[in-house]
């Protein structure tokens, strides 16, 4: 129940460029042999830390409710259901993933 | 008691199996982690196309039921003259459709009948693949 209530809390990315070139076995029994294994020439993985966005947007937040709030009567939307909404849509976005690879990249993305 | 457990028990009864496989069947339809109280999570769209100029190209999305859900309870705060016109505009394409009916009563049942969704598209050069899991 905790996963389904709270907003992603960080995301991991993998990001691997350039063209894909065969890669070598390690293994002292068949060195130099050339295998299918994926081996990229640009690879990097980065772990972002979105609670920290959140900490930085919960002030905005604050800030905002009473221009959203003066906004949401004006346009006839109900309020708090809105809200309710975007922070549904928010939490469950968690566990998300994403992978595109074509022979130049492949990028994977993963809301934890 | 499901029709399965009853079935097992109504051919053990008949002598058609052995008290033996009747455990071993039992067993199994307890472990059957497809079977119909089983929850779905997530929505996958499988993409793999093979593009002359690009090359092959593969995609794979998860998307979790949650998601689903939140997107379609949005459909809730849409304020009343914008649901008419979006009701006039799906009737204005031949969709009979009120998304005045999506409420959270029936959102369950929306969701649980896409268990048996299943889409596959092969042609020559991509093949695309949507199911739950």
């Amino acid at each position: 129940m905790k996963g389904e209530i709270l907003p992603p809390l960080w995301a991991t990315v993998h990001v691997q460029a350039g063209e894909r070139r065969p890669a070598k076995v390690r293994s002292g029994f068949a060195s130099g042999r050339a295998t299918d294994q994926k081996a990229w020439r640009f690879a990097i993985r980065l772990w972002l830390p979105l609670f920290l966005l959140w900490l930085l947007l919960l002030p905005l937040l604050i800030l905002a409710l009473p221009i959203l709030f003066i906004a949401a009567i004006i346009f006839g939307i109900r309020f708090w259901k809105s809200l309710s909404a975007v922070f549904g849509l928010l939490a469950g976005s968690r566990g998300t993933e994403v992978e595109v690879e074509n022979p130049g990249a492949r990028i994977f993305v993963k809301l934890h | 008691m499901n029709d399965n457990r009853r079935q097992i028990l109504d051919m053990l009864a008949g002598n058609k199996i052995t008290a033996a496989e009747a455990e071993r069947l039992l067993n199994a339809v307890e472990c059957d982690p497809a079977g119909a109280g089983a929850k779905m999570k997530y929505l996958r769209v499988l993409v793999d196309t093979n593009d002359p100029l690009d090359g092959p190209t593969k995609v794979n999305v998860r998307v979790p039921m949650q998601l689903l859900r939140a997107g379609v309870k949005l459909t809730g705060v849409i304020p009343t003259r914008a649901r008419d016109e979006v009701n006039a505009a799906l009737r204005k394409e031949g969709i009979a459709f009120d998304i005045n009916n999506v409420t959270p009563q029936n959102l369950e049942e929306m969701i649980e009948q896409l268990r048996d969704l299943s889409v596959d598209v092969d042609n020559e050069n991509t093949k695309v693949r949507v199911y739950c899991e």
